[in-house]
């Protein structure tokens, strides 16, 4: 019995780190969102503020490629649910012997990388232009168009998968009855198939606008000259980032939390639902009447949710709003008597070098060692970090108080460098 | 065959059926198999400016592939150690993320549908999809914050002393390494998930009352339940960590290049289409063969797999 209290609680504990794995860094760069410092980090924690949600709603490019990511989801949407019904319907009806190879071949774009979808989408449209004598403006040489395509190619993959699942449930003997009952086949399709689908083809748009949202390996090739939220999100993050892109981060988990919990409203009332037409085929229960469309829209969780929404975004902005300046104008002093401290220190100590080089004996040859070392290693080094706060670092143990440390070796911090030379 | 199209149109009625086929065909032809077939003609092409596309001196070579293997032929080396180190590189840490994640989320998995009780079980369930529905840049970008020099980590680490000054972790690939983990978590644990919940609890129970212990439930009764999952979960997960490129672009130490960065490269910067072309067809084959593998081994068949 004690082995098993002791293996629950490692599983516990394993269960937890888990999730603080799956969660911390998305809250982590929630909070970096909020902080006024020009770098997104936590610690150390300058001012409250919702600056970086301004910087955010004015930087042109990111807007366009905003809007360049709706068009094209949409676009994928408009694509991707017919050819997936399509290719689901095809599925049931296709010959036996021929199913293993269509299933095959349909399949294959959700295996196959990313990029080489993009690669070959390039291509072949590529190809096809100069076949076809098109100019270099033409659609097949856009790179919305190309997107749309090559997204398309394997979203149309997933909506297929969702219509399968949702076809073994369906009865056809339904649509045979129909048709015995003399309805033409575009009739039993709409009138019967199709109502069934609703539900499935409603799932099936979303995860296809969802998954080209944020579809950045196929894209980066066949968006050419255009630019799409994750392109430009992405040369934003190499060269040089800053808190705007944990705010709009911010936006994005809001909006997908947000989603998540209508999707479990609608998924227990759906539960709910079934339960009762059970519960009434067996006579079991009188048909309730149903309730009205406003009724059914003003679900009271989905009030509270949309309320605390909006009162938790407000309450944000406003503390954002507030007091932010003082509290910069008492930080930027803070740094700056830091600094003066610092240099003071650096240059007592530059003295003292002078005076009592025995200390300096000690301390140099490791510093020189290291900095070889890591030179011969790469050249990339120059940008190191441990080579740049060689000076600073010996510094930082003397003093008492940590806190104010970090805050100076803000202007010898790396990062900051990094943000000008880029990673890359 | 005859008889078989007059039946599909009997059954559809002419409208729904040409637009099925026609979808069909578009879908396989256009989008699917024509162009995969023009990226294997282009790979074996010299490597010409785009207008003289399609005229002599476009012609038949295999240049592109011997370049991987063997390099340029000024070069002193006598194989291409760059370009095959990091394919090799790529290869072997797409397995080891694969692995990774799989002892992550089995347990995990298996705790939240069979150990968890209801509204906790569906809390973690419901909240597993928060995470995998933001950017993969974005998830890459809170990695960078927290794994840089003056990230949160790091931070921890000198104020608690561990360190006495910042450790470069881009640098050294951890962040990397986090951070691939982190992608395609996801991805692994929704298939177990969904395997793992269906096994019948009472078959758990059985096993444990005929009194085998903890791990041999596991190996016995769970796994060989949950194989499709894990099969599916393990392909899925080393195809995108193979083929992925925003991660390594963002997370990747100055030294170390990921096999498609290299294919990037050679697309942006080279301006050399062909062997671009090239290197990647030589991804897509290792991730067929990988494939292959897997349902060999896992002893699966293909639509297990892509679910």
């Amino acid at each position: 019995m004690k082995s098993y209290h002791v293996r629950r609680f490692f599983i516990l504990l394993f269960v937890f780190g888990f999730f603080a794995y799956l969660f911390g860094p998305l809250i982590l760069m929630t909070l970096t969102a909020f902080n006024s410092s020009a770098f997104p980090r936590v610690t150390p924690w300058e001012c409250f503020s919702a600056e970086w949600f301004g910087v955010l709603a004015q930087d042109a490019r990111l807007l366009e490629g905003l809007r360049n990511s709706l068009f094209i989801g949409i676009g994928v949407v408009c694509v991707s649910v017919p050819l997936g019904l399509a290719g689901a319907l095809m599925l049931t009806q296709v010959k036996e012997r021929i199913r293993p190879w269509y299933y095959t071949i349909v399949i294959s774009p959700i295996l196959v990388p990313g990029v080489v979808l993009g690669i070959s989408t390039l291509l072949f449209w590529d190809r096809v232009g100069i076949m076809f004598g098109m100019s270099r403006e033409s659609l097949f040489y856009n790179g919305i168009f190309l997107t749309i395509i090559g997204q398309s190619t394997f979203i149309s993959a997933y909506t297929m998968l969702l219509f399968i699942a949702r076809l073994q449930r369906f009865d056809p003997g339904l649509e045979e009855a129909a048709m015995d009952l003399g309805a033409t086949s575009v009739q039993a399709f709409t009138k019967i198939l199709l109502p069934f689908l609703k539900p499935t083809i409603a799932s099936a748009a979303v995860l296809a606008f969802l998954a080209s949202f944020e579809n950045y390996n196929t894209t980066v090739f066949t968006i050419i000259s255009e630019s799409t939220l994750t392109t430009v999100l992405a040369s934003k993050v190499r060269y040089g980032i800053n808190p705007s892109i944990s705010a709009l981060a911010v936006i994005i988990v809001a909006l997908t939390l947000f989603g998540a919990a209508v999707f479990e409203i609608l998924k227990r009332r759906e539960l709910a639902a079934e339960k009762e037409t059970k519960l009434v085929a067996k006579g079991l229960l009188e048909k309730t009447t149903r309730k009205s469309l406003v009724a059914r829209v003003l679900d009271p969780a989905l009030i509270m949710i949309f309320l605390i929404t909006i009162a938790g975004v407000g309450t944000i902005y406003f503390a954002g709003t507030m007091g932010v300046d003082e509290c910069k104008t008492i930080v930027r002093e803070e740094k700056r008597k830091i600094i003066e401290r610092k240099v003071r220190r650096q240059q007592q100590k530059a003295m003292f070098k002078s005076a009592v080089p025995q200390e300096d004996r000690t301390t140099a040859p490791k510093q020189q060692e290291k900095v070889t070392a890591k030179g011969t290693e790469q050249y990339k080094s120059v940008f190191d970090t441990q080579n740049l706060q060689g000076d600073p670092a010996p510094d930082n143990q003397e003093t008492s108080e940590p806190k104010s440390n970090d805050t100076a070796t803000d202007i010898f911090n790396p990062s900051n460098l990094r943000q000008s030379t880029g990673t890359e | 065959m005859k008889a078989y199209w007059k039946q599909f149109y009997l059954k559809n009625g002419k409208i729904l059926g040409s637009y099925i086929l026609i979808a069909c065909i578009f879908w396989m032809l256009v989008m699917i198999i024509l162009p995969q077939i023009f990226m294997v003609d282009f790979s074996l092409r010299t490597n010409v400016p785009p207008p003289k596309w399609g005229t002599e001196v476009h012609s038949y070579t295999l240049e592109h592939y011997k370049y991987m293997v063997y390099g340029s032929a000024k070069a002193q080396q006598s194989y291409n150690v760059v370009d095959l180190t990091v394919f090799f590189r790529t290869i072997w840490a797409a397995i080891m993320v694969t692995i990774i994640d799989l002892s992550l989320c089995y347990p995990v998995a298996y705790f939240i549908a069979h150990v968890a009780k209801g509204g906790w079980a569906r809390l973690m369930a419901v909240s597993l999809i928060v995470p995998f529905w933001v950017n993969e840049i974005l998830r890459a970008f809170a990695f960078k914050i927290m794994f840089g020099s003056s990230g949160v980590i790091n931070n921890f680490l000198v104020w608690s002393g561990i360190l006495s000054q910042p450790y470069d972790f881009i640098r050294d690939n951890w962040a990397l390494w986090a951070g691939l983990s982190y992608a395609f978590i996801l991805l692994m644990i929704f298939p177990i998930y969904n395997a793992v919940e269906t096994l019948d609890k009472n078959q758990i129970e059985a096993a444990r009352d005929l009194g085998s212990p903890w791990w041999r439930i596991h190996w016995r009764v769970v796994i060989p339940h949950a194989k499709p999952g894990i099969s599916s979960g393990c392909t899925m997960v080393f195809m995108l960590a193979a083929g992925t490129l925003a991660a390594p672009q963002i997370l990747g130490g100055p030294s170390s290049l990921w096999f498609t960065q290299i294919i990037y490269q050679a697309f942006n910067q080279a301006g050399n289409w062909a062997r671009g072309s090239a290197y990647a067809l030589v991804l897509l084959i290792t991730c067929i063969i990988f494939v292959l593998f897997v349902m060999k081994v896992f002893k699966v068949k293909l639509g297990e797999i892509a679910r």
